[in-house]
């Protein structure tokens, strides 16, 4: 087990520079979760962490000492790839063992070792078999059991649930966060799914064209976003972003509706904002009026996309109520979860 | 897609009608190998089937059957000449030497060369592949005279020592092979996933032992599919041979001694033909399904 460190990590592939100076502290035993849309650099991280890639500034210590010229052989990582990436013409036993037996265990301890991890992943009768021969759940497991048969101290995931089909990947989701549990060895887990990092992590980072926008626990970043873009990105439907001015003790939209200002900021008179509030911190109440486009009732709950002045708000009501499109309905915002975002930086105010 | 009957049926007659035309010579050639002399040269007509088969032949070319004394047993006596010259065993066994041998050779240098060109990245990679092939642009009889006179000095024809001309002639057919051999398996490790690599890397594995345990292995069809298309070549050569070996005969240049003033011996040559046939066509067969796959160089993913 170890931390792993990243000291103002820069990746240059030719003179196109994709990640810029990322500076990161995973601690020993934690689950980190990189998430950030597609072609943010988060397997590019990865990579290097593993030593796959080359670092081009900057330094990554794994335990303390710097790794950056160090063979990925030799970091005592294992990695989970998303295509899994086994050895096709070896059995699923040959594929758990490889690695111990290039390490020159002695065959008693490959047993026990391969017998534990079909044990924990249960592959147990599925061990002479070829991965041609498995369904991708199984293939997926195979790949997690060549990696925790090497009792490494750090693992490493690039977007290992992708090629799962829904179901499969809520259940694997559960496997791997236990295995963790079991385990606790430190773990950098990449995805772009959301749902992944909020269910899995115990810290998430959230990663935007090579530049880290915020670090933080799942809850931490849900409730408490540092800018718009984790603010629009985590979520499900996303925050309602309305433009607006500070006037009086108000944000006046365009089309000249008020909202009343959050309880906590620090908006200047005359600053233009946008102002935050996540869909199901809207209530039926007396505030402001806006004209219902569409209803999606989810069952437990009404996903409700209206508008007003000239915006567009979705709000989540959990009670069940006769909403006809066109009709108007009076929403309140929950003063203690709104956010106020500077509308020319994108930081929160 | 729905293809109707008719089309269906006159889809698949061509095919075999195609199919016909193109085995028809193979099958004439091994009908012919087992015919006497007497059905092989009908003046008065063409003779399919009526004859009583034989297989004095192969005993002459491949079992070494003396043909004077096949000749007297047949009782035609006198005026037959080149009575050991038909014996081919030794034929055989030369072209095995030199076909296994530049095999060999090539399979050893391509495999690590297409490696190289897959997974490492260096200067002028693929200039150096453009290149390579560049070799093959050049047709054979254009380099010939140069490459006799090269062999002389360099010691590597037969006429100075039997054991250099299956070096020489390896040698060469090694040379003519390497870029075809080269770009297959190029194209079969490309088809192996980097990320398999890289796990392997990961897992403990060096460079070589990545190599050796993990990617070699996972191209073992690839490598038998490419190994068999140079062996055909080598097997069936005929200019190189004929013009840098003489003690050492391969199958086609020995066929082609057959044809001799006296007349053509249409049933030896088509009794070595066939039998020299054989292996290629085991060959194939047993790695039929990686040689589709890497004639299309890697454009078809599973
Ligand atoms: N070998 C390479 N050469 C040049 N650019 C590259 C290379 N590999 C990645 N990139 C670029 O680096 C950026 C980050 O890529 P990376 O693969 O890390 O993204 P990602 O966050 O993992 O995305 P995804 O979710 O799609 O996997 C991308 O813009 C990509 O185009
Ligand atoms: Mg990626």
């Amino acid at each position: 087990m170890a931390s792993v460190t990243l000291k103002n990590i820069v990746k240059k592939y030719g003179d196109v520079e994709v990640v810029h100076g990322v500076d990161l502290t995973i601690d020993d035993g934690k689950f980190v979760v990189l998430l950030g849309p597609s072609g943010c650099g988060k397997s590019t991280l990865l990579r290097m962490i593993a030593g796959l890639e080359s670092v081009t500034g900057g330094d990554v210590e794994i335990a303390g000492s710097r790794v950056n010229d160090v063979h990925p052989k030799d970091r005592n990582i294992a990695m989970v790839f998303q295509n899994y990436a086994l050895y096709a013409h070896m059995t699923v036993k040959d594929n758990m063992s490889f690695s111990l037996i290039l390490a020159r265990r002695p065959q008693s301890e490959i047993d026990e070792k391969v017998g534990w991890a079909a044990k924990i992943l249960n592959l147990e009768s599925y061990l002479k078999r070829f991965p041609r021969e498995l369904s991708g759940g199984q293939r997926q497991r195979v790949a997690m059991g060549r990696a925790i048969v090497r009792d490494p101290a750090v693992f490493l995931f690039d977007e290992p649930l992708s090629n799962l089909d829904a179901r499969l990947r809520v259940q694997m989701r559960t496997e791997i966060k236990d295995l963790h549990e079991r385990l606790k060895t430190t773990t950098v887990y990449v995805t772009h799914d959301q749902i992944e990092a909020m269910t899995m992590a115990d810290t998430i980072v959230i990663l935007r064209d090579g530049i880290i926008e915020q670090v933080g626990t799942p809850l931490d970043v849900y409730d408490f976003p540092a800018n718009l873009f984790v603010a629009e990105f985590i979520g499900s439907p996303s925050m309602n972003l309305i433009k607006g001015v500070v006037e009086g003790g108000h944000v006046v939209t365009k089309g000249g509706v008020k909202l009343p200002l959050p309880k906590k900021h620090k908006a200047k008179s005359g600053q233009k904002v946008v102002y935050g509030i996540r869909p199901e911190h809207l209530d039926v109440g007396k505030g402001f009026a806006v004209k219902i486009l569409v209803t999606e009732p989810t069952g437990p709950e009404i996903h409700v996309y209206s508008e007003f002045g000239e915006n567009e708000i979705c709000a989540i009501l959990r009670e069940r109520r006769d909403l006809k499109r066109g009709s108007m309905l009076e929403l309140a915002p929950r003063l203690d979860k709104a956010h106020l975002f500077d509308a020319a930086s994108g930081k929160v105010i | 897609m729905e293809i109707s009957r008719p089309w269906r049926v006159a889809r698949d007659f061509l095919a075999v009608f195609v199919t016909g035309i193109f085995m028809f010579p193979m099958f004439w050639w091994a009908l012919t190998s087992v015919k006497p002399m007497y059905a092989i040269f009908d003046k008065d007509k063409i003779v399919w089937f009526d004859f009583t088969p034989t297989i004095v032949n192969y005993a002459v070319t491949i079992l070494g059957l003396s043909r004077s004394q096949l000749a007297i047993e047949q009782g035609f006596g006198m005026g037959v000449t080149g009575d050991g010259g038909y014996d081919s065993r030794q034929t055989i066994l030369d072209s095995a030497i030199v076909s296994v041998g530049s095999t060999a050779l090539t399979m050893a240098v391509a495999v690590f060369a297409a490696y190289a060109l897959s997974r490492m990245a260096f200067k002028g990679r693929l200039s150096y592949l453009n290149w390579v092939l560049g070799q093959r642009f050049m047709p054979p009889i254009a380099i010939l005279i140069p490459l006799v006179t090269i062999y002389k000095a360099a010691g590597l024809r037969d006429t100075d020592n039997v054991y250099m001309g299956y070096v020489g002639l390896s040698l060469i057919y090694a040379l003519m092979n390497l870029p075809i051999a080269l770009l297959l398996m190029k194209s079969f490790f490309d088809d192996i996933p980097k990320d398999v690599d890289e796990a392997a890397m990961i897992d403990g594995a060096t460079r070589w032992q990545t190599f050796r345990k993990i990617v070699l292995p996972m191209a073992k069809g690839g490598v038998a599919a490419s190994a068999v298309l140079c062996f055909i070549f080598a097997w069936t050569e005929f200019l190189l041979s004929l013009f840098l070996t003489t003690e050492i005969r391969t199958v086609p240049v020995k066929i082609q001694t057959f044809v001799t003033s006296t007349g053509s011996e249409w049933g030896f040559i088509s009794a070595l033909g066939t039998a020299a046939i054989v292996p290629s066509f085991i060959f194939i067969l047993l790695v039929q399904r990686h040689l589709v796959r890497g004639l299309t160089l890697g454009s078809l993913k599973e």
